[in-house]
């Protein structure tokens, strides 16, 4: 009896000892803001949802380091290494050996590389085929090499062969035969995790890729859940059955979720940064001297603390900061309301003036507007809020009706995207090349372009530095302030890697990411 | 009845085809625009003009509700802008969940309503009379959202009885546990609803000649109520159901935002923000097909309560 009794408490301590690691999560339930995440092609999904959820499916020749921004973090994914030549048009990328393809596609070679990029340049199979416009031909030497040739050599060729938008890899054979809209329901990729299933409206399922080159994965699946009710996903999360989610952009979430227990919450970039671009091609905005007692009449960190300190920060030149190319202590226009009164009556309006804006009905956006209203006021600047809901206001501000643009943006973190997007004069809204310069800026073209095609670092940087003065000083737009991507996850998930910022505007999920009970 | 039907699905016809046509024009009245949704704010003109005439968005528009009608005609109604997948496919998916929330929902609101309201019509002005009548304007004065939301604190998070989303498929009560919350959100205001109106229609059926005949020949009045009166109260109990199973099919969009539930209200929603024009198409259809055939149905379901009703 009192052996049977031994061997009952035995058992039971065994039992016990076990029970943490049986009990060992190994599911990780995310839940993002969306009914859908659109279309599961990485060279077709350029949304928020779809993009985290690819990230971890999908490999590029390079990664920025898990957890970094800049490009200066850029290090080996598929490529082991990479060489350029002097001219910078002509870059050879050595493969990794023996990487596999998901779901038994085989082995990644220089032809499933070749093939993604010139999949990526070709417009019927591709959103980012604009970015690929310098390709001249891209080759597969042999099994493992990959050579691009330029047609002229770009700011970051690094940047578009990387696991973001079109520089992430598919696998020739499953993207031929499954063919485009069969790829797109069965995605298949290299990364550490595989597509298993898709339900609408309700989740995507992803399972870990046991053969995935650098590691088997310690999470067995993913669980991407659609909750657009930013409610719902709040509760769900604080009920337990989500472990990660994304959050709003507002300190109070913030606030409340740091006072839950056992949660982290990351402010991680990129920022998006708030400008108002002033259309200067109609007046009063064509006056300098108006645009100028605009861009004094805004106090940066009024708006920081309005928004939230810990979740936005003021703006520092017309490119956001941490871009390889800003100018981190540009000389933007300092708060000082009587130069601003002063600058007006010199321009002939001591009255003040009233000017319209067209913004978006997003309330973020809508809330950063009004506070610039207020501010502006003080200064006897009115400024008329024209509320629509937000694919009109993309619309409407592409059709040049807004006089003030308030966009709010993140770019690939190169001074030059920013740059040609938003104050290069090809870029002017209204024109067959627009993209979104909303102010008619054409100030720094010469600079923008230069930079484009110059091999010397040291020169580029110079050219960008002077290219931002210009466009400061002519006052084509005002930065305002930047907010932080907000990610919220249980503290016992460790992510392998500190979470700073992810290009895909979701946490990259690795293969060391585990949870620690 | 055979030529009653006939007729109630040839105007059904002319409705959907009406109900088309204006989708068709409001889509594209509407500002915003497909191509730019779907490529995001990055894309420069040439990339958006490249998608507009991948979406067929260049045509004429005379073509293209051309192409729409007769597509439609064919049961074609054309693939998703955004996801790229049939129209038809993604609106099956998720068409049963919302049928089934909103009957599961009706027969909440019925069972909840029909006893409550005559409940309060036999005790007039007494107690049960006016809390009933509380009760009733309490919900139909709740938003739904709001309601929902009051819903999931407490039995989501304080009592911790339901979850808060649920896949709802498999076993039955991951079924119920999925079904549970966001049919009794709907559910209480159908009852809301329906508690009024049948209180109203017992009171005036009450009131009724025979009613009094019957009493004065000593029947029960228990089967006075339930057997003699009930039977001719229903008549606008019924007409409401049918009414309000349109508004319930809206108050299920925000419901099932809410409790992210899959149904056609997460699917309009995300339609509309993205511009999803053949996706909204195809969800008018359903939305009006569902209404018409509804009508049709409760007409059918006063004859058979009614003896007095006669289809022509």
């Amino acid at each position: 009896m009192k052996r049977t009794g031994s061997i009952v408490a035995a058992m039971l301590a065994g039992a016990l000892l076990a029970t943490p690691a049986l009990a060992q999560k190994t599911v990780l339930t995310v839940g993002m803001q969306s009914s859908d995440a659109g279309v599961l092609d990485p060279h077709l999904n350029s949304g928020t949802p779809g993009k985290a959820l690819l990230n971890w499916m999908f490999n590029g020749l390079v990664r920025i380091k898990p957890g970094e921004l800049s490009p200066e973090f850029i290090e080996p994914d598929l490529a082991e290494s990479w060489t350029a030549s002097a001219d910078g048009k002509e870059w050879t990328f050595k493969l990794r050996q023996g990487v596999q393809c998901h779901h038994g596609y085989g082995e990644f070679t220089s032809a499933d590389a070749v093939y993604s990029l010139n999949r990526a340049a070709t417009k019927e199979s591709s959103a980012f085929s604009s970015d690929y416009g310098a390709f001249d031909k891209v080759e597969a030497p042999d099994k493992y090499t990959v050579k691009i040739t330029l047609k002229q050599a770009i700011p970051s060729l690094l940047g578009i062969v990387m696991n973001y938008h079109g520089g992430n890899m598919v696998c020739k054979k499953a993207a031929e035969e499954l063919g485009k809209d069969g790829f797109a329901k069965k995605p298949v990729g290299t990364g550490p995790f595989m597509f298993s299933e898709y339900v609408p409206q309700q989740y995507a399922k992803l399972v870990a890729n046991p053969n995935y080159f650098r590691a088997k994965p310690k999470l067995t699946e993913i669980l991407y859940r659609f909750i657009p009710s930013d409610s719902s996903r709040d509760l769900a999360f604080q009920s337990g059955e989500l472990d990660m989610m994304l959050g709003r952009q507002e300190q109070a979430w913030v606030d409340r979720m740091n006072a839950l227990p056992g949660v982290k919450v990351v402010a991680m970039g990129p920022a998006e940064m708030s400008v108002l671009h002033l259309n200067m091609s109609q007046p009063p905005l064509d006056n300098l001297k108006v645009r100028q007692a605009i861009a004094h009449a805004i106090d940066r960190n009024a708006i920081w603390q309005f928004r939230g300190k810990n979740i936005s920060r003021p703006a520092v030149s017309v490119v956001p900061s941490g871009y390889l190319g800003t100018d981190e202590k540009a000389a933007l226009l300092p708060f000082d309301l009587a130069k601003s009164k002063a600058l007006l009556a010199e321009a002939g309006f001591p009255n003040g003036v009233t000017i319209k804006t067209i913004n978006t009905t997003l309330p973020s956006m809508l809330s950063f507007t009004e506070a610039t209203q207020a501010l502006l006021k003080r200064a006897g600047i009115t400024l008329e809020i024209q509320p629509v809901e937000h694919a009109t206001f993309h619309q409407q501000i592409r059709q040049d009706l807004s006089q003030v643009v308030h966009f709010q943006a993140a770019r690939f973190p190169v001074a030059d995207v920013y740059l040609s997007q938003f104050f290069h004069s090809r870029a002017i809204v209204k024109t067959p090349t627009a993209v979104t310069n909303f102010s008619h800026c054409k100030v720094a073209d010469a600079e923008i372009d230069a930079a484009r095609s110059e091999t010397d670092k040291a020169k580029q940087l110079a050219l960008w530095k002077t290219a931002q003065e210009k466009i400061i000083k002519e006052v084509c737009a005002i930065p305002v302030n930047e907010m932080m991507q907000l990610w919220a996850y249980k503290d016992s998930l460790d992510l392998g890697y500190e979470l700073k910022a992810s290009l895909n505007l979701g946490p990259p999920v690795l293969e060391t990411t585990r949870f620690t009970k | 009845m055979g030529a009653f039907l006939v007729k109630r699905l040839g105007f059904a016809v002319v409705t959907l085809w009406a109900v088309l046509s204006l989708v068709f024009v409001v889509v594209r009245i509407v500002p915003g625009d497909p191509a730019q949704v779907i490529l995001g704010d990055q894309a420069d003109a040439t990339a958006i003009a490249a998608m507009r005439t991948r979406l067929g968005l260049d045509a004429p528009v005379i073509e293209q509700y051309w192409t729409f009608l007769s597509g439609a005609l064919r049961g074609d109604w054309g693939v998703s802008l955004v996801t790229g997948r049939p129209v038809i496919q993604e609106i099956l998916a998720v068409l049963p969940w919302t049928i089934e929330l909103t009957l599961v929902s009706m027969a909440i609101g019925v069972a909840i309503g029909v006893p409550l309201g005559v409940w309060a019509a036999i005790n007039r002005n007494h107690m049960p009379d006016y809390v009933t009548r509380i009760a009733s304007l309490l919900g139909l004065s709740f938003p739904p959202f709001v309601s929902a939301i009051i819903l999931l604190i407490v039995f989501a998070i304080v009592l911790r009885w339901f979850p808060v989303i649920s896949a709802g498929s498999g076993s039955p009560s991951a079924w119920f546990q999925a079904m549970a919350l966001p049919a009794l959100n709907l559910g209480l205001i159908m009852a809301a609803y329906i508690t009024r109106v049948a209180r109203s229609a017992m009171l005036e059926v009450l009131q009724e000649d025979y009613v009094r005949s019957a009493r004065a020949k000593g029947v029960p009045w228990r089967v006075v109520v339930w057997k003699h009166a009930l039977r001719n109260a229903l008549i606008p109990v019924i007409t409401i159901v049918g009414l309000y199973l349109g508004i319930l099919i809206g108050n299920s969009v925000l419901t099932e935002i809410v409790f992210n539930r899959p149904g056609l209200g997460k699917l309009i929603i995300g339609a509309l923000n993205q511009r999803d024009y053949t996706m909204l198409q195809g969800m008018m259809v359903i939305y009006t097909l569902i209404v018409v055939l509804v009508n049709i149905a409760t007409d059918l379901t006063y004859a058979v309560v009614d003896p007095r009703v006669k289809l022509s």
